[in-house]
């Protein structure tokens, strides 16, 4: 029998939401045990890190790697995975743009240990204990992985050859992947998206989409929505207009507006962006021609406070990915290790 | 890629505009070490012929894949050094112009910071230039004839202009006659004229003239659909009957005598009655009458009635069958010149307009003072009586944030002008104006002004806010207007007749006809221009131009000045046997990317952009599209790209200034 080509999945700074989305192939699993060597899983399977160490460089067929780059560990997993993987997919939202882990680059490391063990209201930690990277206890040194400056992508730390997007991938996707490449179709230039559309969610969404003139933006618990008519158009920021499409709008379909996980559209690199200006657009000034300046902001900034976040809103699976990225360090120099 | 670069020093050697601030010694080095600058040349004038012919030359001999050149604002010379480089044989979109001289050498005191500055923005512009690419402007046969909507003096004036270029114009009137407000009125401020005498020979060239143009003209009618861009518009005119044929009829008005139906004349504020045959207004042109389907029993009771056609001495004049039609024409350009009307007043309560009828507005008293008016151009009340004493109020509803909030131009004027008819109809009657600000600008103004107020019957009284001033209609009849000076009790003051001076407003008009063009109108209801200054009577759709008081309120000498310069437009856009140069810097749509999200089409100032109601696919038409880019920033998709300014190049031009 020739052996089977190796497929690993790994999880970083993720929910287990990516693995939940590869056991949801159900039977087709067989299928894909069937076509792979699934050597590496730490959720399914008990191989350790060691047992890849000791493979050779490239012998790993596929990865498909999914949560992002938060922890030095993280790091070191995506450069061990690299090296050992012929192809390394950045796979589900995290790994692709940094995912909802990434929203903590609104502050720095430094902010969120001193914010999370020192400040918050419910602590009680009278000796000011936060995490260290490593700890002397009787029985020996207590290691753990350093907190990064801040979260990335994978392709921010190591080349990445394609990406599944989605929070989590559909698994009809994922399967159409793994499917293509166990029959051996040709797989698109690296550096392309696999496994989704090239437009947008409203592409596969169902309801009428008339031009867009917003007169007051409403969160989802003020509105009982029209089911047929866009979302946005009644004033939910539904964001499926600037995020690429693939889930087949599942959320529209029930009355949720889409909050943007399968990432910015092809070529499109600022998704939070893009909707932003976009948004823009869409107000209606007309009622606001005439009126005096100040008027104007104000009513306009009224219209926006609808928005209580807009990092969450628009940036809630990309910030890291996207041009802003992080907030930079306040303190100049200071790491957050250098505080561990 | 080889890039070769062009330094220009904007004068000679080191005394320079931009070698003056910036030695091109100091940034040679750097750019000549950017990975793709093959040579980096200075010259002295580069606009000049010389310096011009120079850059020529060299790009000949060293045929570079893409230039840059760094000198002044694109501004002044981005289409110069495209020439250029199009004379060379390199496509003009493969030159990047930077801008050393305003951006830098102008404003940077330090001539160190100053070359630091430059070599950032080089080395942006070859990083950008990278990105670009080829583009072919397309050529387009054009319609040379105009469509004219409206055939008021601004209307009549375009037509005018039009037709005398040779151009073949359809002009659409909605009313049964042409001339717009004018021909209603008596005389005319600043100076007095006869208004029908005014119109006299632009109507007697248009309709009877000899212009090298045909123009075909449509009454009561409007335009109803339109397809299609600058120099390709397909234009629906829908024409209602008019049941009398303008070839046919002399115009005699014998169907009139033997009509046995009469209604009340609105037009004259139904103190008389017309015919439901009848001119629309005695002596308007064509002298050909209207029969009104409201008023014919004909219509109204299906009668058979046939007096008139049994009177009318010419063959084919009345046509009772004659019925609605909708035909299509051909235009390269369209002027919109449809008027305005006036503030209804009885809005403003307090003013008492439609309480009484000796309260009337300044559209009434035109007619009222007209000679083919109600009482034969005599100045009576409602009963009949001479009016002993008549106030004018200025400002009524005009400059007022619950009615009107903008100055409507004309009316002080035209209250001096209804002063100076009623004392010469009527001498002897007291005249109390009560003004608030006046305005009477240019040259002309003042002659009327003064006589206004200088008069031995005439008083003036200020009033500073709307409310201050209040008609007041008493049990019996009586009026009289109450004036809050802000000092005690008002002052009361009775008189036989109140003018109202109404503001201009747009009226349904426009915003009707933009639904139909496409073009814009602004918060006051007017349409939106191009430009308010420098382009007042262009809409922001090419090919679609707006004249007269449908802009704004204007008087009779800017509006027939604006159908001249929108007539103007047309003709210099659509030049007979010239095609249409589309720059290719426009928007695209890649299918595959777009959603159909319409977010795109609302934001389009020039209407360019469509979604195919079957795809729902957006696309732009290249030849509208002004290449703006509001659609490239708005799309979410990112399905749009702007030609000439790509994302891609955007981005290298940015991270080159960064990172440097
Ligand atoms: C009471 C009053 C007094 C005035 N007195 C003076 C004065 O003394 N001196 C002076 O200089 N100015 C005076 N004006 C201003 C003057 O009337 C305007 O400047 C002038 O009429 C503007 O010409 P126009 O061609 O833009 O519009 P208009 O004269 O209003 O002509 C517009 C034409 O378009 C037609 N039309 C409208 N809608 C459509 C449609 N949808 N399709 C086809 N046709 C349509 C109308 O029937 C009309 O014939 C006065 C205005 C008012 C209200």
């Amino acid at each position: 029998m020739a052996t089977k080509p190796k497929l690993s999945v790994y999880w970083a700074a993720s929910c287990g939401g990516c693995e939940i989305a590869v056991a949801n192939l159900h039977e087709r699993l067989l299928d894909v045990e069937a076509a792979f060597d699934f050597v590496f899983c730490p959720c399914l399977l008990d191989t350790k890190k060691q047992d890849v160490e000791a493979m050779a460089d490239g012998s790993i067929a596929v990865t498909l790697f999914n949560g992002a780059i938060r922890t030095e560990e993280n790091l070191e997993m995506a450069r061990l995975l690299r090296r050992k993987s012929q192809v390394l997919i950045a796979f589900g939202a995290c790994a692709a743009q940094g995912g909802i882990p990434g929203l903590s680059n609104v502050s720095t490391a430094a902010d969120h240990l001193r914010t999370i063990y020192l400040q918050g209201p419910t602590l009680d930690n009278p000796e000011g204990t936060i995490p260290r990277r490593q700890t002397v206890v009787d029985e020996g040194v207590l290691a753990l992985p350093g907190l990064l400056d801040q979260v990335s992508p994978l392709a921010d730390v190591v080349e990445v050859d394609y990406t599944i997007p989605g929070c989590p991938p559909e698994s009809h996707q994922i399967w159409a992947v793994v499917d293509a490449v166990i029959r051996g179709v040709a797989l698109p230039p690296p550096g392309s998206v696999l496994g989704a559309g090239a437009s947008t969610v409203c592409d596969e969404c169902p309801r009428t989409r008339g031009d867009k003139r917003i007169d007051q933006l409403r969160r989802t618990w003020e509105i009982d929505p029209d089911p047929d008519r866009c979302l946005l158009e009644q004033g939910v920021v539904c964001v499926g207009l600037a995020t690429r499409g693939g889930c087949g709008a599942l959320c529209p379909q029930v009355q949720a507006p889409c909050i943007g996980c399968y990432g910015p559209p092809e070529g499109v690199t600022d998704q939070g962006g893009k909707m932003v200006s976009a948004l823009g657009s869409m107000i209606d000034i007309e009622p606001l021609k005439g009126l005096p300046e100040a008027e104007i902001v104000a009513r306009i900034d009224a219209i926006f406070d609808a928005i209580p976040d807009y990092a969450g809103c628009f940036y809630k699976f990309g910030l890291p990915g996207s041009s802003l990225k992080a907030a930079v360090a306040a303190r100049v120099g200071v790491s957050a290790q250098d505080d561990q | 890629m080889r890039v070769g670069v062009y330094f220009c020093r904007c004068g000679p050697g080191l005394d320079g505009q931009v070698s003056g601030k910036i030695d091109p010694g100091a940034v040679r080095g750097a750019v000549e070490s950017l990975p793709d600058v093959a040579y980096f040349e200075v010259v002295d004038f580069a606009c000049a012929d010389g310096g011009q012919a120079r850059i020529l030359e060299h790009l000949a001999a060293h045929r570079p894949d893409r230039v840059v050149i760094a000198a002044c604002s694109p501004r002044q010379h981005e289409d110069t050094f495209r020439r250029v480089c199009a004379q060379a044989g390199i496509n003009p979109y493969l030159m990047q112009l930077v801008n050393i001289r305003e951006h830098v050498a102008w404003v940077i005191e330090d001539p160190e910071r100053a070359v630091d500055k430059a070599i950032d923005q080089i080395r942006a512009g070859t990083a950008r230039v990278l990105h670009q690419e080829p583009l072919e402007a397309a050529e387009l046969d054009i319609c040379p004839d105009a469509l004219v909507i409206g055939a008021g003096p601004a209307g009549l004036k375009a037509a005018m202009t039009l037709a005398a270029a040779g151009r073949g114009v359809t002009l659409v009137e909605r009313g049964p006659i042409l001339g717009g407000l004018p021909v209603r009125f008596e005389e005319i401020f600043p100076t007095m004229e006869c208004a029908p005498c005014l119109l006299e020979p632009v109507l007697g060239e248009i309709l009877h003239g000899e212009l090298p143009g045909p123009i075909d003209i449509r009454l009561t009618s409007t335009v109803t659909a339109i397809k299609g861009f600058l120099g390709n518009f397909d234009v629906t005119i829908a024409t209602s009957p008019r049941h009398i044929s303008v070839d046919a009829c002399v115009g005699c008005g014998m169907c009139i005598e033997e009509c046995p139906t009469s209604v009340p004349n609105a037009l004259n504020l139904n103190r008389t009655t017309r015919k439901a045959v009848d001119f629309e207004l005695f002596g308007g042109l064509p002298n050909v009458p209207v029969l009104d389907e409201a008023a014919c029993t004909r219509f109204t009771e299906g009668s058979d009635c046939t007096a008139c056609l049994d009177c009318c001495p010419v063959p084919g004049a009345v046509l009772f069958d004659e019925v609605a039609t909708a035909t299509e024409k051909k235009v390269g350009a369209i002027v919109v010149a449809i008027g305005a009307t006036i503030y209804d007043l009885s809005q403003v309560t307090r003013l008492g307009y439609g309480r009484h009828p000796d309260i009337v507005s300044s559209w009434d008293v035109e007619r009222l003072l007209a000679a083919n008016g109600p009482t034969g151009g005599e100045l009576l009340t409602a009963d009949g009586r001479k009016p002993r004493t008549i106030a004018i109020v200025h400002c009524a509803g005009s400059l007022d944030a619950d009615h009107v909030p903008y100055c409507s131009a004309i009316c002080c004027q035209t209250a001096f002008k209804d002063a100076h008819l009623v004392e010469s109809k009527a001498p002897g009657t007291q005249i109390v104006s009560f003004t608030r600000t006046v305005v009477a600008p240019g040259k002309e103004a003042v002659d009327l002004y003064r006589h206004a107020f200088d008069g031995p019957h005439a008083v003036e009284r200020r009033y500073h806010h709307p409310g201050d001033v209040e008609v007041r209609v008493d049990a019996a009849g009586g009026l009289a207007v109450s004036h809050a000076t802000g000092a005690g009790e008002p002052e009361v003051t009775e008189v036989d007749m109140v003018l109202l001076l109404a503001p201009m407003v747009a009226g349904p008009g426009p915003r009707e006809l933009a639904g139909v063009l496409d073009v814009p109108t602004d918060a006051t209801g007017f349409f939106a221009e191009h430009n308010a200054r420098s382009d007042a009577t262009r809409s922001p759709v090419r090919g679609i131009f707006i004249a007269g008081t449908c802009q704004s309120p204007m008087d009779i000498q800017g509006a027939m000045t604006q159908g001249t310069a929108a007539a103007g437009h047309a003709l210099s856009e659509l030049v007979a046997g010239r095609t249409l140069r589309v720059d290719p810097a426009t928007a695209t749509v890649a299918p595959d990317r777009c959603s159909g999200c319409r977010t795109c089409v609302p934001v389009c100032p020039y209407q360019a952009i469509d979604v195919d109601g079957w795809t729902l696919k957006a696309s732009v038409n290249s030849v509208l599209c002004a290449g703006c880019g509001t659609c490239v920033a708005a799309c979410p998709s990112g399905a749009i790209a702007g030609h000439h300014f790509t994302d891609d190049a955007m981005h290298a031009e940015i991270e080159a200034v960064l990172h440097a």
